[in-house]
């Protein structure tokens, strides 16, 4: 065990590479490893807050649905109202209508009775006449007697 | 050495180190005359792994991000491995260190840690691989041009830097003045030497403060480098007594050496990891002691 200059070559030989580690090893190794905490801790962070809006979302989701469907039996409501009452008006229409055309119908079959009465007895009369004048010659004009017979016409 | 192999020459040889220094004649590698070095003497080996295991580390560690330097893509083999490195540092940082913010403790702590991690596991390669590998290369190399390599066997090559004083030490070191920097900017001079000398007697007992100070503050780098130090060279040293088992004795005993190498080795794994961290620990508290403002 001898001392010598190797003491002294081996504490500069440690200088070189301890200022080479501290110059260009350590902090680029370092700066990565950090850099790839911080991502590591960001993506972390990032899965967090991407569950809690994914939680919102179908919070919101929900709440949106309910709504929907809410307002979609609403809309339903109000359509089979709308319906009933369009069938209902339509159907209160074709009554009157129904019963318009009815009257109307009826009115013209008694107008028209009562003409053909009114020829038939019209008919009738002349009929009378014709054979009154037949059996009783010409007693019996139509001008003559037109006072009875227009009382007899009445009475039939 | 290329005598008759003995269990001395065989541990002398395991715990010489290649040698290159300034002697009276200049310099020169040659064994024979480490005596006539004076301090101006380098371990080569040392060195050599030392930087190499150093130059390993940077080069796995750069290499780990730079393919792969961005935060987005799944980060895989290597670079798990080296962010481990760092996650690991950063805490032990973080708990010894707390707030105090500066960006070089933890690139000194991880250098220090993995560096001294890689030395250390240079122990587990077996004893004689290595240094007779690199006496065969020298040997091929010099030829008989170079005089003191006579034969493969009269290189020396010790393989693990952490065996090694200069290498632990020398990093102690560089961590002692590292602390006294930080003492100094961080603390102001002021309050430094005031920490230096007016504890623990107060005012009146500075230069008796100052030598128990002073014992205290050496003793740190110091007790930092042998630590590691002593326990590597002791784990080498028996990894080579271990060998001397399998080289000069009858074949049970050979046998055995077999199975102690192993369970040696197993054990070992865990030495070299602790002392690893160990010496990263105490860098860290010692930095952060320089960084504490507060009296204590």
């Amino acid at each position: 065990m001898n001392i010598n200059a190797t003491l002294l070559a081996q504490a500069v030989v440690m200088i070189v590479f301890v200022a080479i580690c501290w110059r260009y090893i350590y902090p680029p190794i370092l700066s990565v490893m950090q850099e790839r905490e911080k991502r590591i801790s960001d993506g972390l962070e990032a899965a967090k807050k991407a569950d809690d809006s994914l939680e919102e979302a179908k919070l919101a989701f929900d709440k949106e649905l309910d709504q929907a469907k809410a307002e979609a039996a609403e809309i339903l409501e109000k359509a089979n109202n709308r319906a009933s009452q369009i069938v209902s008006d339509a159907s209160s229409k074709a009554e009157a209508e129904a019963e318009k055309i009815l009257t109307a119908a009826s009115t013209t079959i008694e107008n028209e009775t009562n003409k053909a009465k009114e020829e038939l007895r019209q008919q009738m009369s002349d009929i009378i006449i014709d054979t009154t004048q037949k059996i009783l010659g010409d007693e019996i004009s139509k001008e003559k007697h037109e006072e009875i017979l227009k009382k007899a016409a009445e009475e039939l | 050495m290329a005598s008759e192999l003995t269990t001395e020459s065989y541990i002398s040889h395991h715990l010489t180190n290649f040698t290159c220094g300034k002697t009276p004649d200049g310099w020169t590698c040659d064994p024979y005359k480490v005596d006539q070095m004076g301090f101006w003497a380098f371990h080569v080996d040392s060195l050599f792994w030392s930087i190499a295991l150093g130059a390993l580390f940077v080069f796995v560690f750069k290499k780990a991000i730079s393919k792969n330097s961005d935060s987005s893509t799944t980060p895989s083999g290597m670079q798990n491995f080296v962010e481990m490195c760092i996650e690991f540092v950063e805490d032990n940082v973080q708990s010894l260190f707390g707030s105090v913010k500066n960006t070089l403790i933890a690139p000194l702590a991880l250098t220090v840690f993995v560096w001294i991690l890689l030395m250390n596991l240079m122990d587990l390669v077996p004893v004689d691989f290595l240094p007779v590998l690199a006496g065969h290369i020298a040997y091929a190399l010099a030829g008989e041009g170079v005089e003191w390599i006579k034969s493969p066997e009269s290189f020396y090559f010790k393989v693990v830097p952490t065996t090694d004083p200069n290498i632990t030490l020398g990093m102690a070191f560089g961590i002692f003045l590292l602390t006294i920097y930080y003492s100094i900017t961080v603390k102001g001079l002021k309050a430094f030497i005031a920490e230096l000398t007016l504890h623990p007697f107060g005012k009146y007992l500075i230069p008796v403060n100052f030598v128990l100070e002073m014992v205290n503050f050496i003793a740190k780098p110091i007790s930092l480098g042998l630590r590691l130090f002593g326990n590597l060279y002791a784990g080498e040293m028996i990894f080579i007594l271990i060998a001397l088992m399998l080289f000069f004795s009858s074949i049970p005993i050979g046998m055995l050496g077999f199975g102690l190498h192993l369970v040696w080795a197993l054990f070992h794994i865990l030495i070299v990891a602790l002392q690893a961290f160990i010496f990263m620990a105490l860098t860290i508290a010692y930095l952060a002691m320089a960084h504490e403002t507060e009296e204590h």
